[in-house]
């Protein structure tokens, strides 16, 4: 059963965690792409796009990292098991991404291939997180109130 | 939800144990830099890194009276200090001296996110201070000791390094072009706007320093060209007539490509006894501490020394995507490492008769100090002893202590090398700010 909730701290948090939180999906989807042209070009120009991409992608997930977490671990009410499968995928692609933002601080051919391996699992994990809710369901906004 | 919080945290915890054991990896140097110094230096297998080794000491310069140290029976004195990051010194027939202070023109544009990390840890060190673009003239004070004369001798440069005089013509390798002035002996300033010899490649400046000797004949020029990246990450591109040693017609300004695949030829001088011309080489970075050892080679009319396929010979470098055997395969193997990381940055063949014998006949080479390896390298002067035109011995730090000895702090570090008119050694320290003169010691 759903508790409607009014509370203006939780329309803020949750309208902050809707604008931000889509952003770094994108840009590890787009960090994928580059990296896979680079891999079979060679033209530097994608792999330092690609650099810049998952150092933007890390620094916009801050926030809505945040205020996932605090809506699934210290919500006052139960929270479903798919939002806790969900939150433990974003962790593990957070910390791929930010080991990923490292290999692409290599020059060149360097970073080929484990930052290709590291975009493609970034992508995944959040991809997951993603089906696992809508299988469930569960709308972004629901995650403090379900 | 007690127990999940419980849950969270040994997570969130063993997350940043993980995080920080994975970065307190030991990435130092393996082995000692003795076995990288010498015709045929270890080369251990290159590594790739999350973060490759980086030790950079704060530059505090010099404090009143505090000095780098020499080996016994020589002596060393301040001659001039307060210069705008000195790089090179060259020493006039009258017995004047020439500084060129100087340093990058800061055109690369930020292109990866870890170009800001590095200019950060740059500055930190002092090698970041802001050039002068000028040369500045030192004359000795008559019957005094202590500091020499200083005169703003020539000014309005543009990130200039390599300073030669041929008989009244001085020429100035601005990081775009070679100029060229009227030298009078005597002089103390030079007024006229000069002419340009010859133009260098200047897009992206990532080398940006233009090492140049005149051949002793005084009919050509030859000039340094640094690479414009670590290992081509800026696409190759940019790096047409670059690491390179060009030859520029004195007469005519012409140039040509002498040799190719160096990646910063940062100090060219000719060796006395063969006459061939020799070459400082600051090799790549990012694979490991003890990769790759900076050298001195000679340097071949045509030939090719490996960047960026390859280094030292035919050690591939896989960094590069459009690898190209065939250049590999000719790779020339450089005739005497100097070790990992030391920054090479001056090159002095010494033929005066000041100091004691066993320094006459061989190359002084000072290293301007690592940023790359754990421990520190280089910061230090060397004697690299030549006999028949090739390096004969073990090589012997002449002049150090430029950092602390817990390699916290950076007191100087030391770059151009030359020679003054009683045949002791000058030394230009761009951290110091600072002229130093080494000479025998008093008996």
């Amino acid at each position: 059963m759903r508790v409607e909730n009014k509370s203006p701290t939780f329309k803020v948090a949750s309208a902050i965690f809707n604008l931000l939180n889509p952003v770094p999906f994108g840009l590890f989807v787009a960090v994928m792409i580059f990296d896979f042209i680079y891999a079979n070009t060679g033209e530097v120009l994608w792999v330092k796009s690609a650099a810049w991409l998952v150092s933007l992608g890390l620094i916009f997930a801050i926030v809505p990292r945040l205020i996932n977490l605090g809506f699934v671990w210290f919500g006052k009410n139960r929270t479903a098991p798919a939002v806790k499968l969900d939150f433990w995928l974003n962790l593990v692609a957070v910390v791929t991404a930010l080991v990923n933002a490292f290999v692409h601080s290599r020059d060149a051919y360097a970073a080929i291939p484990d930052a290709l391996w590291l975009s493609i699992a970034t992508v995944a994990l959040m991809a997951i997180g993603r089906v696992v809710l809508a299988w469930q369901n569960i709308g972004f906004k629901e995650f403090g109130h379900e | 939800m007690n127990k999940n919080k419980h849950g969270l945290l040994s997570v969130l915890g063993a997350a940043v144990v993980s995080s920080l054991v994975l970065s307190g990896c030991d990435n130092g140097a393996k082995l000692d830099i003795s076995r990288q110094i010498g015709a045929n230096p270890s080369m251990p297998s290159a590594q790739n890194f999350l973060m490759p080794p980086m030790q950079v000491p704060a530059g505090v310069g010099w404090k009143d009276g505090q000095a780098p140290k020499v080996v016994s029976g020589l002596n060393i004195e301040k001659i001039a200090s307060g210069l705008l990051h000195p790089r090179q010194v060259l020493a006039l027939p009258n017995g004047d001296i020439l500084v060129v202070e100087s340093n990058g023109p800061g055109q690369e544009a930020v292109t990866t996110p870890k170009q800001v990390i590095a200019g950060i840890v740059k500055g930190r060190s002092g090698k970041g201070g802001k050039g002068g673009n000028r040369i500045t003239l030192l004359r000795k004070k008559e019957g005094t000791a202590g500091e020499w004369e200083k005169h703003v001798f020539l000014e309005n440069l543009h990130s200039p390094f390599g300073v030669q005089l041929i008989g009244d013509t001085l020429y100035v390798a601005n990081t775009g072009n070679i100029m060229k002035y009227h030298y009078t002996p005597g002089d103390t300033k030079i007024s006229d706007p000069g002419t340009e010899l010859a133009d260098l490649p200047d897009t992206v400046n990532h080398h940006w320093t233009k090492a140049l000797v005149a051949s002793p004949d005084g009919k050509k020029l030859y000039v340094g060209v640094g690479s414009n990246s670590n290992i081509a990450e800026n696409s190759l591109a940019v790096e047409y007539r670059r690491a390179a040693v060009l030859e520029v017609d004195v007469e005519s300004g012409a140039s040509r490509i002498f040799a190719s695949g160096i990646r910063n030829p940062t100090g060219l001088q000719f060796e006395p006894k063969s006459g061939k011309l020799w070459t400082i080489v600051n090799e790549r970075d990012e694979i490991g501490a003890d990769l790759v050892p900076d050298y001195m080679t000679s340097v071949q009319d045509h030939g090719f020394y490996g960047w960026p396929y390859s280094y030292y010979g035919q050690n591939v470098d896989t960094r590069v995507k459009q690898q190209r055997p065939d250049l590999v395969a000719k790779a020339i193997k450089p005739d005497f490492a100097l070790g990992s990381h030391v920054a090479a940055l001056g090159l002095w063949f010494y033929n005066g008769n000041n100091l004691p014998e066993k320094y006459r006949g061989g190359a002084f080479v000072s290293e301007h100090g690592s940023w790359d390896r754990t421990p520190l390298s280089g910061y230090q002067v060397v004697y690299v002893p030549f006999e028949n035109g090739k390096p004969s011995g073990p090589v012997e730090p002449i002049v150090t202590g430029f950092h602390s000895a817990d390699e916290k702090n950076l007191y100087g570090a030391p770059v151009g090398l030359a020679q003054d008119a009683q045949g002791a050694l000058l030394i230009a320290d761009d951290v110091g700010n600072v002229i130093w003169r080494v000479s025998a010691a008093k008996q």
